[in-house]
């Protein structure tokens, strides 16, 4: 039986309330109230409720009910009020169903209706790992690598893929790895960097498009990329080992630098003396050709007087000088006995006063200094590069 | 509050509550399946608000975005037999949600461990058939392109599952292995700085002894040069002497011959022995000479 079917069921009616004749002679307050409870039950209460004069505290309850809807009704549209701001896009999913991407602005989703998902799509975001992969001439590096992303693609971010970002770093984590792999240590460490981190991204993108992440790589950066460290003291001697081989090649240059113009000067010096050895000749002959031609330019004059002047001076000289003995040959007897090393010894010490020219004493005081210097008895302040010092 | 106020609300809870069981939601990103009684009613239900027959029809929600399967890292064997172990994740999602239900019974965790097991075995036997070299660096992709047809065979028909990707995320080296690897790393590098060194040294070697040649041929040029210089001296002052003592070639031998009699004898070691019949002593033994 429904409600409002004729009958006395009317009384039985929740929605209209209780409209029997229980209450006796409302006031007219209550008849206000009464008419109003009325309006709105004719809102809700659809083909029941209306038609019925009789105001009851039913109504008065059915009011306040009435009243306490209207409220739920204004709060729960409040409620579904919202702003986007400019670095975000909402994703709304009405009933489920995608709806709309929605731009910076003022919004209204319903709650319970709508399903909003609040994305950031400026902020650039940033991922760093270090890690140690096989190169392609396996061998073995430590890789540091950080990348910047942005979310380009709200929809995508939100509907596609579960846990977006976690499956950027392993994807990261496997491109890095095939780059390496694909690259040999050598260029990995040094020049080959920057190829590896443009391939990284590239095939990082390609591999976040392929499961429609809505991620874009902004950079990818290879930070650090070095040898393990357990062979890290290897590689530096590598380096030492460079810097050992310029340095033998310095060393041996600056062996070649002193010793070439020292040759060069020892050569000089050479020459010079054999110039001044030349010169000294020369003149010395010079001199004594010059001598020789004065001399016989008198001699030449009055030979004979001459030849015997010079040949008795220099007969006598020889005489005085050395230890004699005359022997008559001829008339002497077959045996003749001659205590020859007497008479030196009579000569020598006869004759023990120093005959030293003033040049040969020089030249005794000159060698007894040099005997001293090399003794290290004595300091001497002439010091020279050239080996034939001044000591004469 | 009078009893049929009472009633009314109490009704209006029943209402509420038999209204939230017979509606649902399925959101975009999700699919489902629907039982009634235990038995698949809807296969694959739409996103979107759908009506149920509330306590009689089930329904089950599962995600349908692309989801990872990250399993523990693997030990494999190359063809090589070398051992390494291999962290690789698989990217799959639920192509056919009533085969996914029927096989699954809807439990994500029965469905990664499912996975797991194709895909190691899949990995296993890839790895099996090749280098180590061939899985770091060359064939990767081929390996994986493989594999994931490989898969998709089996977990299309079976699980009603799609597989995406299957990457790997590590490679790790057991240790007497990685160890080898360092062993020849170092070695490598040692003998490159062995290299260098010698170069050094050689180059060193070169210079140093060009440096050498030079200082010889400076010397020896200065030397001959030097020699030629004396000789040319020597050669003037013979000439010189020659022109001179060619004008009386006897008086020369004379006068010579007397300075080098006073200086042969000149001192009291020398012992003469003295004839008194030699000119010399003429006058000695005769005032006129005889």
């Amino acid at each position: 039986m429904a409600w409002n079917e004729p009958g006395g069921n009317k009384d039985k009616d929740p929605w209209g309330g209780n409209r029997g004749n229980q209450n006796d002679g409302p006031p007219d307050l209550d008849e206000l109230f009464k008419n109003l409870q009325d309006k709105l039950n004719g809102l809700f209460g659809g083909k029941g409720g209306s038609g019925s004069g009789k105001g009851s505290e039913g109504g008065f309850n059915g009011f306040v009910i009435g009243l306490l809807i209207a409220v739920i009704l204004v709060g729960y549209g409040l409620a579904g009020f919202g702003v986007v701001n400019e670095q975000e896009r909402a994703v709304v999913l009405r009933l489920g169903k995608f709806h709309d991407t929605l731009g910076p602005g003022l919004r209204w989703n319903p709650r319970l209706v709508d399903q909003v998902f609040r994305v950031n799509v400026t902020k650039v975001e940033e991922w760093s790992t270090t890690q140690q992969m096989l190169t392609q001439d396996l061998n073995i590096v430590d890789i540091s690598i950080s990348t910047q992303f942005i979310i380009n693609d709200a929809r995508d971010y939100v509907l596609n893929v579960r846990d977006p970002k976690t499956s950027l770093q392993q994807a990261a984590n496997s491109a890095l790895r095939h780059v390496a792999g694909s690259t040999v240590m050598h260029e990995v460490l040094t020049e080959g960097r920057e190829q590896v981190a443009i391939e990284i991204r590239s095939r990082l993108q390609s591999y976040l498009d392929n499961y429609s992440t809505g991620i874009e790589i902004v950079t990818v950066n290879v930070e650090e990329s070095n040898p393990p460290s357990e062979v890290q003291a290897a590689f530096d001697d590598v380096i030492k080992a460079r810097e050992d081989e310029e340095r033998f090649k310095n060393e041996a240059q600056t062996y070649a630098n002193g010793i070439i113009p020292e040759a060069r000067g020892m050569a000089q010096r050479m020459i010079e003396e054999a110039t001044a050895y030349k010169e000294r000749v020369i003149a010395k002959a010079d001199g004594e050709a010059q001598r020789f031609e004065f001399l016989l330019a008198e001699y030449k004059k009055s030979p004979e007087v001459t030849r015997e002047r010079m040949y008795l001076d220099a007969v006598q000289e020889v005489m005085e000088n050395s230890s004699k003995v005359m022997i008559d040959v001829e008339g002497g007897n077959n045996m003749l006995y001659l205590p020859l090393d007497k008479i030196v010894g009579q000569g020598a010490s006869s004759n023990e006063r120093s005959r030293m020219t003033n040049s040969e004493v020089s030249d005794l005081a000159d060698q007894i200094l040099q005997d001293l210097i090399d003794r290290g008895k004595v300091n001497t302040s002439r010091r020279s590069t050239n080996s034939r010092g001044g000591i004469r | 509050m009078q009893p049929k106020t009472l009633f009314f609300v109490i009704a209006l809870v029943i209402v509420a509550f038999i209204g939230a069981n017979s509606l649902y939601i399925v959101s975009e990103y999700q699919r489902g399946v629907s039982l009634r009684l235990g038995k698949l009613a809807n296969a694959d239900i739409q996103p979107g608000l759908h009506v149920k027959i509330p306590f009689v029809d089930q329904v089950r929600l599962f995600d349908a975005r692309i989801l990872t399967l990250d399993t523990r890292p693997e030990r494999f064997l190359t063809v090589e037999k070398k051992s390494m172990e291999v962290d690789s994740f698989t990217k799959w999602r639920i192509l056919d949600v009533g085969k996914y239900y029927t096989a699954t019974n809807g439990e994500e965790q029965r469905a990664d461990r499912l996975l797991a097991q194709r895909v190691n075995e899949g990995l296993r036997n890839q790895f099996a058939q090749r280098s180590l070299q061939e899985v770091v660096s060359g064939e990767r992709d081929l390996l994986m392109v493989e594999l994931v047809e490989q898969l998709n065979e089996f977990t299309k028909s079976s699980l009603g599952v799609e597989i995406i990707d299957v990457r790997v995320k590590k490679i790790d080296l057991p240790g007497t292995l990685s160890d080898a690897v360092f062993q020849r790393m170092r070695a490598e590098r040692e003998r490159e700085a062995r290299e260098l060194r010698s170069k050094g040294r050689e180059q060193a070697e070169i210079i140093r002894a060009d440096a050498d040649r030079q200082k010889a041929v400076i010397e020896a040029q200065a030397y001959r040069d030097a020699e030629l210089l004396r000789g040319e001296g020597d050669a003037k002052a013979t000439a010189t002497y020659a022109d001179a003592y060619n004008k009386d070639p006897e008086f020369y031998a004379f006068q010579r011959s007397l300075t080098a009699y006073k200086s042969s004898f000149n001192s009291k070691d020398d012992i003469m022995l003295v004839d008194p019949d030699s000119d010399f002593f003429r006058y000695l033994n005769d005032a006129t000479g005889k």
